[in-house]
């Protein structure tokens, strides 16, 4: 399938993909129709995605976790992929995205889990973590970050990044023609022709209408830029909290990353959490599951394996 | 591409209102919420009147400022092209125009906001009229 997603109806339906052959499962919480898969049996792996993506992003991670005995928990955050996508910037908080995944793992009853965090996966999925410790074994974090400021030089600058998002220019820019999902992530990947004939098609059509795009211009709002953002106090916890874990945890980090460049985010995650294992590097920018699939669903296997004592 | 227009309101006899584009937090960045309340004089109108343009293609569109209780007005803006009636819009036109609508408020935002700025990153992200 190939689309333009700026120019190209896509008919709404069941998204159908040989790399994702999963059963759409759905819950409610909070109020919106949440999706995800549920797949295997054994102590769960929560995956996490962020901006702009969706449960596919993990899709080389599937098969390798449930063949070694793991139960695999892919959501699709409130706003994306198979979820319900909410029409008004004001349906969107970090603390309500923290919400949504507790109550679909509440229902769930999730226990044991490791929680595989990535880009806006990483504030909601620590955000859940460190909520409800008693659910939890385990974290993998990728690309992300969970402090107040400051950001990454990346996120200050005007070109590209604040003005993508500014006001009226998002709405333009990420809604008309889903830059974010088309052309973004194909800048943020290291083998940007296999993902655009693999993967791109599979992100921007998940979003086929302005209206469904709407938290791919959301999310960068929630970044705090100075010390009048939202969400400041919620970053002060998370790092606050954080800095008290003792839970087992793996940094997997894209050698190439220039968005959340691993020597300033992975150090600092390594200095909040000392006993964590890694920064493992792998090929890949931001989005490095789309580079390093395989080789990071391994990474992940072998250290529960650790944490389980089947390996030295 | 040429430069848009503010306007006094025209007639509407004969056209309906096309919503194009919504902007849910326009006071993201203050200076842009700054930068309508100067140029529509929305200190003294408040929500009492919208505000008019003519694109470079000679489409009209109204600006709507939309208020929410407990944040500074406007909090939203919603642009509506004004179309005949009947007829339907022109994408071409409206993308056009909608990108002239943004590189004449980056320029009368001005300071750290650079029209050179919004032009790269149209570009970066491949925006099809600008390579034509």
């Amino acid at each position: 399938m190939k689309l333009d997603a700026a120019t190209t109806p896509v008919p709404p339906g069941p998204f159908v993909h040989e790399e994702w052959p999963y059963e759409p499962r759905f819950k409610r919480v909070n109020g919106w129709r949440m999706h995800y898969i549920d797949e295997g049996a054994g102590d769960p792996v929560v995956l996490l995605h962020g901006n702009p993506a969706w449960g596919f992003l993990y899709r080389k991670f599937v098969k390798p976790l449930t063949s070694a005995g793991r139960r695999v928990i892919v959501p699709d955050m409130i706003g994306f992929g198979l979820s319900e996508k909410p029409v008004r910037e004001q349906a969107h908080s970090l603390d309500g995205h923290i919400a949504n995944l507790t109550g679909l793992l509440r229902q769930l009853d999730i226990r044991n889990a490791t929680m595989v965090c990535h880009d806006w996966g990483g504030p909601t999925g620590l955000g859940f973590a460190l909520s409800n410790p008693e659910r939890v074994r385990a974290l993998v974090i990728m690309s992300t970050w969970a402090w107040q400021l400051p950001p990454a030089e990346f996120h200050k600058r005007i070109f590209p990044w604040r003005m993508m998002h500014a006001p009226l220019v998002a709405p333009y820019l990420l809604g008309r023609y889903n830059a974010l999902a088309g052309r973004g992530m194909y800048l943020s990947v290291v083998d940007r022709k296999k993902f655009r004939d693999e993967a791109q098609s599979a992100y921007e059509s998940i979003l086929p209408d302005s209206g469904s795009r709407l938290l791919t211009w959301t999310w960068p709002r929630w970044i705090p830029l100075d010390d009048t953002a939202r969400g400041l106090e919620r970053f002060e916890w998370l790092e606050r909290e954080l800095k008290k874990s003792k839970l087992p945890t793996l940094l997997v980090w894209g050698r190439e990353d220039e968005v959340f460049d691993q020597r300033t985010f992975a150090k600092r995650f390594k200095e909040l959490l000392p006993h964590a294992e890694g920064p493992e590097l792998v090929t890949g920018r931001h989005f490095l599951q789309e580079d390093s699939g395989a080789e990071i669903a391994v990474k992940i296997n072998n250290f529960l394996d650790r944490i389980d004592g089947k390996q030295p | 591409m040429t430069e848009v227009e503010v306007i006094k309101r025209p007639s509407l006899d004969g056209k309906r209102s096309a919503l194009v584009l919504m902007e849910d937090r326009i006071g993201h960045y203050p200076e842009f919420r700054e930068f309508f309340i100067g140029r529509f004089s929305l200190d003294t109108n408040g929500l009492s009147k919208s505000g008019y343009i003519r694109g470079p293609s000679g489409t009209i569109y109204s600006l709507v400022f939309v208020g929410r209780s407990g944040e500074p007005f406007p909090d939203g803006l919603e642009v509506y092209a004004l179309v005949d009636a009947l007829e339907p819009l022109s994408e071409e036109d409206i993308d056009t125009d909608l990108w002239a609508f943004l590189r004449w408020m980056i320029q009368g935002i001005g300071g750290e906001w650079k029209v050179e700025d919004l032009d790269a990153t149209g570009r970066l992200y491949q925006l099809p009229f600008l390579s034509r």
